[in-house]
């Protein structure tokens, strides 16, 4: 069969060639415009997160200290992500984002609590973590490898939203990459043992 | 890998329909006794569950509950949109008909689709009784059968790759499309194969008209040509399509591999890494080591198939190793066992002498039983 022969078969075959050409075209245009949320985005397709934000109902009473180790409260609802654990030593960051999601009612002064030890895989002397709320930045701290500490941040009332929740962001600029060649999905950072966020 | 057609009349056609039989019958065996010698105090009803480990895990659930929705609901970020829909979705449209237990209903027809893959490599071995009995013992009762006869897109995977090289070697352009629309659906690189059907045009333009001159028009003047050339994607295009429904992404089966952790780097670094890293627990050859290696044996093949001038087959092996190997060694052995031009190039070249055919034979059986022992204890480097 040749194009020459000018035969039905003949421009049946390219009708329905340049059918499969068009849908493969329109796939293809689509599959580069996604439609997809912004949290998507930023962590599959942008890759300028690591921490993808899982829906969780972040339940939490206020005042309340949790206990992140195994064993402790049970914190899944208010970790949407970058951990991973929990362990006996507390919940390991991983990326170099961790995020909270605490309830917290009617908008108020509040005081965070954050009990952190840092890693131990060879890095700096110190993991700086910029701690932020509901997108606005409110401190760095710095977490010593192998030690222990209690950190207390206030959180004025400007910087919350109206939600009902304080979205709590850890940010780790000087992350560590546990091997060669690890993306920066598995970089490790802190470990968190107790949280609180109490009325100031 | 021989480029055969087909021929009217084979002598040894019941050979090569019970030949593979035996072989069933041999790897069930072997892998049945590995497992009870593993798992003692499991049950024995619970063999094929036994032997579906690392990925397996996956397809069961696809086959069961189909794709992940975003955000995905037991909320982890690895979404099970990076496994090509194929083979778990057939699995699961034949699991609504006959109503077995998914990973016994996927071994069953993995073991049948296998014996069909063996049944339709005949020709692509040269009609070689030594070559189809070690390609036949590799892939049935071999040291990694374990891949063809539980729940892999490997599977289907090898199948479809035979038939695409075998429609191939008749200039059956529309049936190799068929396959490689299939293949496409398979596994990511499966999608290379409409590659080859695109060389395999050019090199019977060039063997027809002894030159290049008039390619373009040569080529697109034959309508059945072009019809197979945007038929053999289709497959992919179809889950991406699919995709873009589902949850907005047409790429998303790439964009979760992000989940996963891997990093594109250059190949060859991955190579070298993969060989320079020795172990430290007294092996022989660490995981890296052996999947470095099973990379380049397969490199090293698609090397012989270049020497032959079998370009289609070296388009599709060659990317299909290069891509890969560009995210990382992982997986490599399973890859590698599972590129049929380059097993069945092996065959051939193991089958040609009779010592060498007995000494290979003997291995491949013995080797089941050890490393079906390994795959059971978690492996790493058979994941």
């Amino acid at each position: 069969m040749r194009l020459s022969e000018r035969s039905p078969a003949a421009l049946a075959a390219y009708a329905l060639a340049a059918l499969l050409a068009l849908f493969e075209l329109a796939v293809l245009w689509q599959a580069l415009h996604p439609n997809v949320s912004a949290d998507y985005r930023a962590y599959y397709i942008d890759r300028t997160t690591t921490c993808l934000p899982q829906p969780v109902t972040g339940d939490y009473a206020l005042g309340t200290e949790l206990d992140f180790r195994s064993g402790g409260d049970n914190t899944r609802e208010t970790r949407p992500c970058g951990w991973d654990g929990p362990a006996g030593d507390g919940m390991h960051s991983i990326g170099e984002t961790s995020r909270l999601r605490l309830a917290i009612g009617r908008r108020q002064n509040l005081t965070l609590m954050l009990e952190l030890t840092g890693v131990t895989l060879p890095g700096p002397a110190q993991q700086r973590v910029v701690i932020s709320v509901d997108g606005k930045k409110l401190r760095e701290i710095a977490v010593t490898p192998d030690k222990t500490e209690r950190f207390t941040i206030p959180v004025p009332i400007d910087a919350l939203d109206e939600d009902g929740f304080a979205d709590i962001a850890l940010d780790y600029p000087d992350a560590i990459s546990p091997g060669k060649r690890v993306a920066n999905t598995y970089w490790r950072s802190v470990k968190l043992t107790a949280a609180s966020l109490s009325p100031a | 890998m021989f480029q055969t057609t087909d021929s009217g009349q084979d002598k040894h056609i019941a050979w090569v329909l019970l030949l593979p039989l035996a072989f069933i019958v041999s790897g069930t065996l072997i892998r049945f006794l590995a497992f009870r010698y593993a798992q003692p105090d499991t049950e024995w009803t619970n063999y094929f569950g036994a032997l579906c480990r690392w990925d397996c895990g996956w397809y069961i659930r696809m086959a069961e509950t189909g794709y992940d929705p975003f955000p995905i609901p037991s909320r982890v970020n690895a979404g099970n949109w990076a496994f090509f829909p194929f083979y778990p979705m057939l699995v699961g449209l034949i699991g609504k008909i006959i109503p077995l237990p998914t990973i016994v209903l996927a071994s069953l027809l993995s073991i049948g689709f296998t014996y069909v893959a063996v049944v339709v490599a005949w020709p692509l071995l040269g009609r070689s009784l030594r070559a189809y009995t070690l390609y036949a013992a590799f892939m049935l009762s071999g040291p990694v059968s374990f891949y063809f006869t539980t729940f892999f897109t490997e599977v289907m995977y090898v199948l479809l790759t035979t038939l695409v090289f075998r429609y191939l070697a008749k200039s059956d352009y529309l049936g190799a499309a068929g396959a490689a629309a299939l293949l496409s659906g398979t596994r990511i690189v499966g999608v290379f194969s409409s590659l080859s059907i695109g060389v395999k045009a050019l090199m019977d333009y060039r063997q027809v008209n002894g030159t290049w001159r008039g390619v373009v028009g040569g080529i697109f003047g034959q309508p059945k040509l072009v019809l197979a050339i945007f038929i053999s994607p289709l497959g992919l295009f179809a889950y991406m399509a699919f995709l873009n429904h589902w949850i907005g992404d047409g790429l998303a089966f790439s964009h979760t591999q992000r989940a996963w952790g891997r990093q594109v780097a250059n190949p060859a670094v991955y190579l070298w890494e993969g060989l320079v890293n020795w172990p430290t627990n007294g092996a022989i050859l660490s995981n890296s080591q052996i999947l470095a290696v099973a990379a380049v044996v397969g490199l090293f093949v698609t090397g012989i198939l270049a020497w032959r001038r079998q370009w289609p087959a070296v388009i599709f092996c060659f990317l299909g190793i290069i891509i890969p190997l560009a995210a990382g060694l992982a997986s490599m052995l399973r890859f590698m066992s599972a590129m049929a031009p380059i097993t069945i190039t092996l065959a051939t070249l193991f089958g040609r002498n009779r010592i060498v055919f007995a000494i290979s034979l003997a291995a491949l059986l013995v080797s089941a039983w050890f490393v079906t022992l390994a795959w059971l204890g978690g492996n790493v480097a058979l994941v």
